[in-house]
């Protein structure tokens, strides 16, 4: 917080260009918040944590559920499906989270008064919420994979013959680019309700809805492999960067009407 | 206001003598469909019992059963696609509507976009009641095998999201105090739900396992006498659909007069017991 207004004191005019103060330029605009929410997270930690350690209890109550399965049972078949459980869960955790800070905070009010485009608030706050559960499911991901598919794939070796893990990658990040884009503007809507998370819950999964399940197929096609696994997997990331591509454009536009009241 | 209740009226009136009347025709005129009009995939039963005449019922259910002579069933078509439709329609309005007060801060269209989402609840709920009643008759062999054919169709899929998101637009409505917070929150969800829409059902068919629902009778054609009640069956619903638009756009003005009312009461007693 400490370095913003050094910031905007380094981009304040010349003296020559007159009493008015020049705005600054979209990208500055953008740095400048993608950097109060780095530093604000770096210094607190708390969306992280609090996100990763979500994560890895999601993964307790799998490990619950799961416990009597017993060796025959193909936890592959259902990976993609509770993997995709897991961002959802989490990911709705840190949208609650990343806008609580900046409502009871006063944060958003100053950020309105302050002479910033607001598609650039936007902008910003998507970006750090999807740089956020990037690093969580770096994380998380892994854990996954070990007490859960890994185990799986070597009982089951030669039924399964998994893609590379790439792929997986560009599914997942192409579903955390769609929660980012399209939850912030959510987050923003029910953190000025009086339920709050569990308003987001009410309006996220609906929305979300048709994006899981592309990625479900999406991720089942990498994790099971198999003939002809590959174009599924275009197919279904082609619809999610298609429904990624309307529905961010969809809350870019209007997310000036939720600030704006 | 009083044009407008009769117009109301007569609305209801007519939509209702035709709705009625379609009924009536989809069981006495309305030709009986016998070119597959209901999908047999392997496992299926299209079944008739319980609900057709003795002498019109199937073999007992055997898994085997090839009924190619639906009774009941096919009556159904004359209001669940209607409703079906004008249900599309109506949230298209809402979403219209929605946009106009984005673009305008007039409340008039909030109140116009919320009864859209009203009517829009009302029809979507009659399309999967009458929805599973068909699907009762013609796909399933008992009520346990509806989740199997409600995750793996993309017109129900798509239904099941339009009730949640209706559901979840008076939930939004309800949790927001402000008046203008609550208005343009939820004219924004209903312009993303509208966008949803058309995303949850070609993603579901991209998706999907099995395909069951019929959609024979519309791609074949119809006959003169199929057509003639189905389009009188839209016509009344509209009329009904439309009658009950404005008869609660009405009844929203009054409540708004009377709690204008009932502040300039309240202004006078405190003037008065000054």
């Amino acid at each position: 917080m400490d370095r913003l207004p050094q910031t905007s004191v380094q981009e304040t005019p010349t003296p020559d260009t007159g009493s008015t103060l020049p705005k600054l330029s979209g990208w500055r605009q953008y740095k400048a918040l993608l950097r109060k929410d780095i530093a604000q997270e770096f210094r607190t930690k708390e969306m992280v944590t609090s996100m990763g350690l979500y994560g890895m209890l999601v993964l307790v109550i799998y490990y619950i559920a799961l416990s009597q399965t017993g060796l025959g049972f193909d936890i592959t078949r259902i990976a993609a499906g509770l993997l995709l459980l897991m961002i959802v869960f989490t990911s709705m955790l840190g949208l609650n989270r990343s806008l609580i800070h900046e409502h009871d905070q006063g944060q958003l009010e100053a950020l309105l008064l302050a002479p910033i485009d607001r598609p650039i608030i936007f902008l910003a706050k998507a970006t750090t919420n999807l740089l956020f559960l990037v690093v969580v499911q770096l994380v998380v991901v892994p854990f996954f994979y070990v007490m859960f598919v890994a185990g799986s794939l070597t009982i089951h070796l030669g039924e399964v013959t998994p893609g590379p893990w790439w792929m997986l990658a560009i599914a997942l990040l192409l579903g955390s680019i769609g929660i980012a884009g399209v939850g912030t503007l959510l987050a923003t809507i029910s953190v000025n309700t009086k339920g709050r998370d569990f308003i987001l819950a009410v309006l996220f999964i609906p929305v979300m809805f048709p994006l899981l399940l592309v990625l479900v197929s999406a991720v089942n096609a990498v994790i099971l492999g198999g003939s002809g696994y590959e174009a599924t997997f275009w197919t279904m990331c082609a619809a999610a960067m298609a429904f990624n591509a309307v529905m961010i454009a969809a809350a870019y536009a209007l997310y000036e009407f939720i600030l704006g009241v | 206001m009083r044009t407008e209740l009769k117009i109301a009226l007569v609305l209801a009136i007519v939509g209702g003598v035709l709705t009625t009347a379609a009924f009536v025709m989809a069981f006495t005129t309305a030709a009986m469909q016998h070119h597959n009009t209901v999908v047999n995939a392997p496992g299926f039963i299209d079944t008739v019992y319980e609900i057709a005449p003795p002498q019109l019922q199937p073999n007992p259910p055997d898994g085997t059963v090839n009924y190619h002579n639906p009774w009941f069933s096919q009556k159904i078509f004359y209001f669940h696609v209607p409703i079906a439709q004008l249900s599309l329609l109506v949230f298209a309005l809402a979403a219209l509507f929605a946009g106009m007060f984005l673009k305008t801060r007039d409340p008039k269209y909030d109140i116009r976009s919320r009864i859209g989402m009203e009517t829009t609840l009302i029809f979507t709920i009659g399309t999967m009641i009458s929805g599973s009643m068909w699907t009762r008759a013609s796909w399933i062999s008992s009520w346990g095998e509806m989740g199997r054919v409600l995750l793996s169709e993309p017109r129900l899929v798509t239904y099941t999201v339009m009730l949640m998101f209706v559901v979840a637009y008076f939930v939004l409505r309800k949790s927001v105090e402000d008046e203008e917070k609550r208005a343009s929150y939820s004219a924004v969800f209903t312009i993303l739900a509208f966008l949803i829409v058309p995303f949850s059902f070609a993603y579901t068919r991209l998706t999907q396992q099995i395909q069951a629902h019929p959609t024979d009778v519309l791609q074949q054609g119809m006959d003169t006498s199929n057509l003639i009640p189905f389009i009188v069956a839209i016509i009344g619903m509209m009329a009904l659909g439309y009658a009950i638009y404005i008869l609660r756009v009405a009844e929203e003005k009054k409540r708004a007069q009377l709690e204008h009312i009932k502040e300039d009461i309240e202004d006078k007693l405190a003037t008065l017991a000054h």
